[in-house]
């Protein structure tokens, strides 16, 4: 036919794509000077689908950048910026190899830097935009802070960083935002409820540093560099949406409180304000000083049907919110030196609590050990002597376990010397019919205002062991008829769950009369259902069939694990029996 | 010039420094004849020595002493040597003596070189002290007083102060490094993002401003940011979700012992491979035994060789073969159409199987649709080969059930998370996995043994 032969790889995807060293060349960088840019302006390699049509034929991996970013790049003024320094290092090395001293003041006087103000703007145009993007740029200025200035990187990225995690954790605090905490063996990972976005972090533990040498320092870098512009930007806002002064200001009141004598001791004249805000013991200053807190209520409006089972849901919700961010309002709560500080401090303080610690560990502790008033003390050592009647001496796990669980759990576990409770994962949520393990559903009966019967049990059992240990074979049967009555438990919740019906355990204890009509309205659905059921097409009996089975092999495979775990603590158990033999 | 000199004897007290200026003298000279009617010779003839002499004798004078002498008084020209003085410079010459070697006392030689010995004042120059409209000046000035008096600034000074003001903030910005930890920040998003180019630039550059590409604000992959441990990774787990987590290592670590086993199981040497006493004896009596079968088999395959040479050589077809080809080509034909008719026709009444057919594909190509768009949704969240090397997935972190810590204080921390960052932002795409530069030298090291090393080898 006519027309002029068709070239290979002049239109399709062969022209969206360009190679990276080809990119570099275009836009006239170093390597490490593209990879910044690139990580600066959040513009990543792209996988195309046909690598073969892409690579001119070749099917050799190759890194590809979307031809439309790399020439958006190219209007960058950054890169005249990246140049810039290109040659200024070039002058200043030249000016180092003749010793001439004078013209290497001279250049570091006017050494270019450059600001990716415009940049944080023009990738997050809303400041929901920026905040929805905020979970890393906190994991990196966290874990950057935390870094030994070592020159692994500069140090006045690490003073920034740390500066900006203050001034973030000072916001959670004031505005009580944090919701669940987890020690894992990692980090502590922290999830927060910001303007309705929740937003998780992962903080290092202190001194668990070994520099690996497989990450690249200086992306890492880079990637903070952009994010510390981030985070101060969105800290600006944050701090203005509550009427706080920025950069951060502490309370008059506040101030008063931490004057302290020898404050030369704990840090140099210039550090010790910011040392102070990093305490954080105090509140901070208001634009406007208004004590009293707006009560905002939910708008009510005239509602039908579903909607108002929905707004009760709502307001209930809300309500238990309201609960937990008082959740250690009047507690005071001193901490002891084997603690981790920073950590406890910020989620006591989160939750409306007051801290102190002793005056040695850290700037900023606020009262005493010899204080009559406070409530716990949290000890993590095998041996404490010095003890006050008046105060709860805790184990530090308490109090992530009370965070997590949204209520003060009864002291009793967490004193000095008891094994502790597993620390549950707060981030794992569990559908109708998963296994829950038995700590868990403690927590929960909990939660509803129950006090747990087990327990109540097996307190006296071990009261019982202590008094006499013939008395075992009388034990061994109250286990026996404990785990019978148990399996009858199991299996009625198996029937219930079969039904597809959500666990409603609710205990009404004594009121005979009140329990029959809502078992005959139980009966009478029970029987609708059934006729329901039965009136049911083959198809859909088929689908129901299906789904009856799965809910039931996934309630099976609860009971599996459940009987498992049973298992696992009469071993052990037993074994501590033997032990104490 | 007679007139002159004439007139500069006759002046009253005049005293010659030099007394061999004689009026006479020039008087008996003799006298070259020139016209006097043009001005070029007035200048070339004209003796004005005498004159120029006598000026630059008052100049001397005045320079000297500072003005003419005649006119000096006596007593400031004469003294009267008494000679008595001596003892009393004697005295003073001592203390000069010790001044000297004080520094300070004494100006340097150069200084006084260059000092001016002249008695006459400099002229006044004149211009120095007018001032071109002045009286426009002072009127403006007092003007200005009267404003300043009033506290009205002037407009060009509001302006230079203005100026003044803006440069020194955009000076200090652009010396602030990014880094800077006392840096300050403002309010970003708190203007309404105006028209997507400032008219003012638009106008002065002519160019729109550069719009970001929509696919950028694109998440590269569905992962969170931060992917929270399991719950067996807690400092102190419930059993179960331990040895759910610990289940899952295992998994990880059998998957990778087994591609492990597969390598060597490959780079193994077969065993039939292996060299035995038989096969070596068969490879050293390789060609002195010779096989009598062979010889028999090979005439044999030569002759088939040949006759298969022999057939593709076809004769040509006769007419009459040609004419019965068509025909039977016709005839195969129409049978085909009319068989083809009677299917159609038949599948008149196969209508509804058909349509089940057709349902069925339909059916079909949607599963296989759907299983796609899955495998699409499940491949967004994981991650893709952007370069030399594929994605290595980071070790989990477990600790077995006696590394456990009891409290938190004898909490080991397992991994690091700096890895765990710099392997989440792979795992999202944001960048290529990258193995370290290799160290390459780039020149030959030359290794030369020194003599005493020698010596001793």
């Amino acid at each position: 036919m006519g027309g002029l032969q068709k070239k290979k790889f002049e239109r399709g995807a062969a022209t969206n794509y360009i190679t990276r060293n080809s990119a570099r060349k275009k836009l006239q960088l170093s390597l490490p000077d593209f990879r910044r840019l690139c990580i600066l302006k959040g513009v990543y390699p792209h996988e195309p689908k046909h690598k073969k049509k892409v690579n001119k034929g070749s099917t050799a991996p190759r890194t590809f950048y979307l031809l439309k970013d790399i020439r958006f790049l190219l209007h960058e003024p950054v890169v005249h910026k990246f140049r810039e320094y290109k040659i200024f290092v070039r002058k200043l090395k030249r000016a180092y190899g003749k010793t001439e001293w004078s013209a290497v003041e001279r250049l570091k006087e006017n050494k270019p830097t450059y600001k990716l103000d415009h940049i944080v703007k023009e990738r997050y145009p809303t400041f929901i935009d920026a905040l929805r993007d905020i979970d890393d740029a906190l994991c990196m200025c966290f874990l950057f802070s935390t870094f030994a200035r070592t020159g692994k990187c500069h140090v006045q990225t690490i003073q920034l960083c740390r500066r900006l995690t203050v001034e973030w954790m000072n916001y959670v605090i004031t505005s009580r935002a944090l919701r669940k905490v987890f020690l894992s063996i990692k980090g502590i990972y922290y999830q927060a409820e910001v303007m309705g976005q929740l937003i998780t972090w992962l903080v290092p533990y202190q001194f668990s540093h070994d520099h690996p040498t497989d990450v690249d320092y200086r992306v890492m870098a880079t990637f903070t560099e952009m994010y510390t512009t981030l985070l101060g930007f969105i800290n600006f806002k944050l701090y203005h949406s509550l009427n706080l002064v920025y950069p951060p200001k502490m309370d008059i009141q506040a101030e008063s409180e931490l004057k302290e004598e020898f404050e030369e001791d704990y840090a140099m004249n210039s550090e010790s304000y910011t040392e102070k805000l990093s305490a954080l013991s105090g509140s901070l200053a208001r634009v406007v000083s208004t004590e009293e807190e707006e009560e905002g209520k939910l708008d009510q409006f005239p509602a039908e049907g579903e909607d108002v089972e929905k707004m009760e849901a709502r307001e209930k919700e809300q309500k238990q919110l309201e609960a937990q961010k008082k959740l250690f309002d009047g507690l005071k709560i001193f901490l002891n030196r084997e603690v981790p500080r920073e950590s406890l401090a910020f989620i006591i303080r989160c939750f409306g609590g007051q801290v102190s610690w002793d005056k040695s560990v850290s700037i900023g502790s606020t009262f005493d050990v010899t204080d009559e008033t406070i409530t716990h003390q949290i000890v993590d050592r095998p041996n404490f002597d010095k003890q006050y009647i008046n105060r709860y001496y805790v184990q530090p796990q308490w109090v992530y376990d009370c965070v997590n669980a949204k209520i003060l759990l009864p002291v009793e576990d967490y004193f000095l010397g008891v094994t502790l409770p597993p620390h549950l994962s707060p981030f794992v949520e569990e559908k109708e019919g998963d296994y829950v393990p038995p700590e868990k559903l403690r927590i929960m009966a909990l939660q509803r205002g129950e006090k747990p019967a087990q327990e109540q049990e097996e307190d006296e059992e071990e009261g019982e062991e202590d008094d006499d240990e013939e008395e075992e074979e009388g034990d061994d049967d109250e286990v026996d008829e404990e785990e019978k009555a148990e399996e009858k438990n199991l299996k009625k919740m198996e029937e219930q769950k079969s039904q597809g019906k959500s666990l409603q355990v609710k205990v009404t204890p004594g009121k005979v009369k009140a329990e029959n009509p809502a078992r005959l309205e139980q009966e009478e659905k029970a029987e609708e259902k059934r006729l329901a059921i039965m009136m049911m097409k083959k198809k859909e009996k088929y689908l129901y069939d299906k789904i009856m089975f799965g809910k039931k092999r996934k309630v099976r495979e609860a009971n599996k694990l459940a009987a498992k775990r049973k298992a696992h603590d009469d071993a052990e158990k037993t074994k501590k029996k033997k032990a104490r033999k | 010039s007679r007139r002159l000199r004439r007139m500069a004897a006759s002046q009253p007290g005049f005293l010659t420094l030099k007394p061999s200026s004689d009026p006479t003298d020039l008087v008996g000279g003799r006298r070259k004849r020139v016209n006097k009617n043009k001005k070029k010779n007035w200048n070339k003839f004209s003796d004005i020595t005498d004159v120029e002499e006598f000026l630059e004798d008052v100049r001397h004078q005045e320079r000297t002493t500072g003005g003419l002498l005649s006119e000096k008084s006596d007593d400031s020209l004469f003294f009267v040597d008494l000679g008595q003085t001596d003892k009393a410079e004697q005295n003073a010459e001592p203390d000069e003596g010790k001044k000297r070697k004080g520094k300070s006392t004494r100006p340097l030689r150069i200084d006084l070189i260059l000092q001016g010995d002249s008695f006459i004042p400099p002229p006044k120059d004149v211009l120095a002290y007018q001032k071109p409209n002045a009286k426009k000046l002072r009127r403006i000035a007092q003007k200005a007083e009267q404003l300043a008096a009033k506290g009205v600034v002037p407009r060009a000074q509001k302006k230079l102060l203005n100026r003044r003001l803006a440069d020194r903030t955009v000076k200090k910005a652009v010396a602030e490094a990014n880094n800077n930890p006392d840096r300050d920040y403002y309010d970003m998003w708190a203007q309404k993002s105006k028209s997507p180019a400032d008219p003012w630039c638009v106008l002065q550059t002519g160019k729109q401003q550069v719009k970001r590409p929509k696919k950028l604000n694109q998440k590269p992959s569905a992962l969170p940011a931060v992917e929270v441990i399991a719950p067996g990774g807690s400092y102190n787990p419930d059993f179960l979700s331990h040895q759910a987590l610990l289940q899952e290592a295992h998994e990880v670590e059998v998957k990778k012992k087994k591609q492990e086993d597969k390598l060597e199981k490959q780079l193994a040497v077969n065993r039939e491979d292996k060299a035995t006493a038989e096969t070596a004896l068969r490879e050293e009596v390789e060609g002195l035994i010779e096989d009598e079968e062979d010889e028999e088999t090979s005439p044999n395959k030569e002759d088939e060789e040949a006759s298969g040479a022999a057939i593709t050589v076809t004769e040509k077809k006769t007419e009459r073969q040609r004419k019965k080809e068509k025909a039977e080509k016709r005839k195969e034909q129409q049978q085909l159409s009319v068989k083809r008719q009677t299917v159609q026709q038949q599948q008149l009444f196969q209508l509804r199987s058909i349509k089940a057919a057709i349902k069925q594909q339909e059916q079909q190509a949607k599963k296989r649709w759907s299983k796609r768009k899955e495998k699409q949704e499940a491949q967004k969240a994981q991650p893709r080969r952007l370069g030399k090397l594929k994605f290595q997935a980071p070790d989990l972190e477990v600790q077995l059930r006696d590394e456990l810590a009891g409290s938190l204080r004898q909490l080991k921390p397992e991994g690091s998370i700096l890895k765990d960052r710099f392997k989440s932002l792979q795992k999202r795409n944001l960048i290529e996995p990258r193995e370290r530069a290799k160290f390459r030298r780039k020149l030959k090291v030359k290794y030369v043994e020194k003599r005493a090393f020698k010596e001793i080898t």
